[in-house]
């Protein structure tokens, strides 16, 4: 129906014709693109509001409540810090932030100096430069729990290829109690999170390798740099935003990975290897404190935002 | 026009009703299970299911399974999130918690109307919470221990009927029998990787035949006893020799038994209908007897109840199930099909010698562990269990991995119960 028809004009006013008016704003108008910008975006915001600060809100009101198992609808406790001051004179709450505290250090720095040096290597011309590449992504491809179970298996104590291995070899006499000796529980657990975590840093730092001009190399070539130096001046600076990004991801991952450390270990022995992800899932579904656990939680959403705010400053600060 | 829409209206509305009907008259109950592929035991839910629909045409029982190592977290959330199954089966140690929410129907007017007569049912005493009937159980065992004969001739030794001489069987047993410098034959079999409540049932074998409880009757923490630490020291002293597999949960131990791989192992009634699925050679091997430990291990497993916050007219349906499952039949058929010993007084076992030879021992044992009054579940910590559990666990394991002593060990236990309370 053209524009100018009889019926159009009734429909559409003359002075509406070529506008677009929601709640009295013309949408069409440059003035009001804002307007637009926020309409477009409200779904979005509405969905991100349901799924993630909705739960959030949830979980801190019931940090601040004394309740065994909460429920929607369901009768209100008083606010109370009782939950938070609790956490505070908990050893097992200090204990479970050293061990994520030791857990994020040692696996992520394995991963990105594990990362670093298969991303470096792959990243030369070689023959079979493709099936290595495949290998170096094979176990972030390996689903967790997979990959958890075959460790399992592996340094199992009575029948693990790892003790027969160790004691074959003359390493030790006795087969090695993987799983109850704090420290090698612990190490284990490391070692499992590395394999598990280091091809995401691996893929992320050859694709930074790949971004960065040839032209600098060669330029750094006709000064005479050695590798040592095109290293350390050009690759490195160059990595850095990749760098920054990847390790906070690597980070918070660590951070909140449940599932390793629950087959492997369930957080023991005797606490050895209990994060907070642990704890939390602990005082909820072990010990029907939801209050308690929400309130763990509480603390390490902060604990993961003040770290991925300090390192994505400093790393980026650093880059320029 | 208008009159037209109206017709239609209608029509649709009518239609509506008229497919609404069957949804009002057909009632589903929801019934969340882990044992609905368990052989023998599931056939018995099977069973009493079918007849309940065949009672009450229109009623369907909607059966779900959950793993066992997923359960209470499921439960937990169906629960917080106010839809719990309406016939809810939990286990025995974990009812508690759901009761004392006010989330469990108090049984109590329904088996008066009934005329139900728990007298003498075997652990229903364990159902009682804040005074009131929570739950009816469903399965109260006693241990057995269960022996590969090869290996005990192999070794020349006899059957152990007490504890020094399942010590003695248990080091002779366990050996290296490929020379690699690697034990792969063990005594005796217990998990010992962290697990709360199964490390602390392993544990109770050798508390409870030194003489000593977790609890007072009255439901004190009771650790500071000589008993007590004697018993500690047994499990330090099973543990620390190497008589038992490292690090392995219940399930990997049962394993390694089947396999033919262990000489003795004390454990549940069930433990047979795994054994019947050890390789014929090993099969013929495998034989079970009365526990060396007095009184044996025995307790309460799992429970049926039902949800508070139903109708009234659900409430019915559920109690008409549960008076199936409670009924002298289906007790009788428990002990047939599950293999295992119903907690009825007046069930007819005599079925059941066909399919388990051992039957009378599944008796005997039960009998015994109910007239010492054992339970798993320590007495005034039921709510606390899982807690209780992590930290009576986390102590024996310290005392293991530092070589503590087990009266420094049963001090500290003690100690903290205490605060549990």
């Amino acid at each position: 129906m053209p524009a100018d028809s009889p019926s159009s004009q009734a429909i559409y006013p003359a002075q509406n014709v070529g506008k677009m008016r929601v709640f009295g704003y013309d949408l069409a108008s440059p003035r009001n693109s804002h307007v637009l910008g926020y309409l477009l975006l409200f779904p979005a915001g509405l969905l991100i509001f349901a799924i993630i600060i909705y739960p959030l809100l949830l979980s801190l009101d019931i940090s601040f409540q004394e309740i065994k198992i909460p429920r929607p609808g369901g009768d209100r406790k008083p606010w109370t810090t009782v939950n938070y001051t609790n956490l505070a004179r908990s050893g097992e709450f200090w204990n479970a932030c050293w061990v994520t505290f030791r857990l994020v250090i040692v696996v992520s720095a394995a991963c990105f100096l594990i990362g670093l040096g298969t991303a470096l290597l792959v990243n030369q011309k070689f023959k079979g430069r493709t099936v290595a590449r495949l290998v170096v992504a094979l176990p972030w491809a390996i689903p967790e729990v997979v990959a958890t179970v075959i460790f399992w298996w592996l340094f199992d104590t009575s029948y693990g290829a790892v003790n027969w291995l160790i004691v074959v070899l003359g390493f030790t006499e006795q087969p090695m109690s993987w799983f109850s000796n704090p420290v090698a529980a612990f190490a284990l657990v490391s070692i499992v999170m590395t394999w598990k975590g280091y091809p995401f840093v691996s893929i992320m730092i050859l694709a930074g390798l790949q971004a960065i001009p040839e032209d600098y190399y060669n330029a750094a070539k006709v000064d005479r740099a050695n590798a040592w130096q095109r290293f350390t001046y050009i690759t490195m600076p160059c990595l850095v935003p990749v760098l920054a990004v990847t390790m906070v991801l690597n980070i918070l991952w660590v951070f909140r990975d449940f599932s390793i450390i629950y087959v492997l270990t369930g957080g023991g022995p005797i606490n050895a290897t209990e994060t907070l992800s642990i704890l939390t899932y602990e005082r909820a579904f072990g010990f029907f404190e939801f209050g308690a656990a929400a309130a763990v939680g509480i603390v390490t959403l902060i604990i993961c935002l003040v770290v991925s705010r300090f390192l994505v400053a400093r790393r980026v600060g650093a880059m320029h | 026009m208008r009159f037209q829409s109206i017709r239609n209206a209608g029509v649709a509305a009518v239609a509506a009703l008229a497919l609404s009907l069957p949804a009002v008259q057909a009632e589903t109950l929801k019934f969340v299970s882990w044992q609905k592929d368990e052989s023998g035991v599931g056939e018995w839910w099977a069973e009493a299911i079918a007849k309940f629909e065949a009672d009450h045409p229109g009623v369907s029982i909607e059966w779900t399974k959950v793993a066992r190592n997923e359960y209470a977290d499921t439960m937990t959330t169906l629960f917080a999130s106010g839809a719990p199954p309406d016939i809810i089966h939990l286990a025995s140690f974990e009812y508690h918690n759901f009761a004392e929410q006010g989330w469990m129907e108090n049984l109590d007017p329904w088996i008066e109307n009934a005329g139900l007569d728990l007298e003498g049912w075997a652990g229903q005493q364990a159902c009682v919470w804040n005074g009131e009937t929570a739950c009816i159980m469903l399965l109260y065992f006693g241990f057995i221990m269960a022996y590969n004969q090869a290996i005990l001739d192999e070794a020349g030794v006899a059957v152990p009927t007490n504890f020094e001489e399942y010590m003695a069987a248990s080091r002779a047993l366990t050996k290296d029998t490929d020379g690699d410098g690697i034990i792969d034959q063990f005594g005796t079999g217990h998990q010992t990787s962290s697990g709360g409540g199964q490390y602390l049932t392993e544990m109770l074998n050798y508390v409870l035949d030194a003489g000593a409880r977790w609890t007072t009757p009255d439901g004190m923490p009771a650790f500071d006893t000589p008993e007590m630490v004697e018993g500690l020291r047994r499990w330090k002293t099973v543990v620390q020799e190497g008589l038992t597999p490292r690090d392995l949960n219940s399930g990997d131990v049962r394993q390694i038994f089947i396999d033919g791989k262990m000489g003795l192992k004390v454990d549940g009634p069930w433990l047979y209908g795994l054994m019947r699925t050890a390789r014929p050679e090993v099969f013929e091997q495998l034989k079970v007897t009365r526990p060396p430990f007095d009184p044996p291990l025995g307790g309460s497993s799992n429970v049926i109840g039902m949800a508070s916050e139903i109708s009234d007219e659900k409430k019915q349906l559920v109690w008409d199930f549960i008076a199936i499952i409670a009924s002298d039949e289906f007790q009788s058929k428990f002990a047939s099909m599950a293999a295992s010993t119903p907690p009825s007084p007046r069930a007819d076992t005599s079925g059941a010698l066909e399919a388990v030879p051992h039957f009378p021992l599944l008796i005997e044992t039960q009998m015994a562990a109910a007239a010492a009054g054992v339970d798993r579940i320590p007495t005034g910590l039921e709510i606390q269990f899982n807690r209780f559990a992590k930290l009576v666990t986390e102590a024996a394991q310290r005392m293991i991995i530092e070589d503590q002593d087990p009266a420094d060990t049963a001090a500290w236990i003690q100690e903290q119960a205490m605060a549990l309370k």
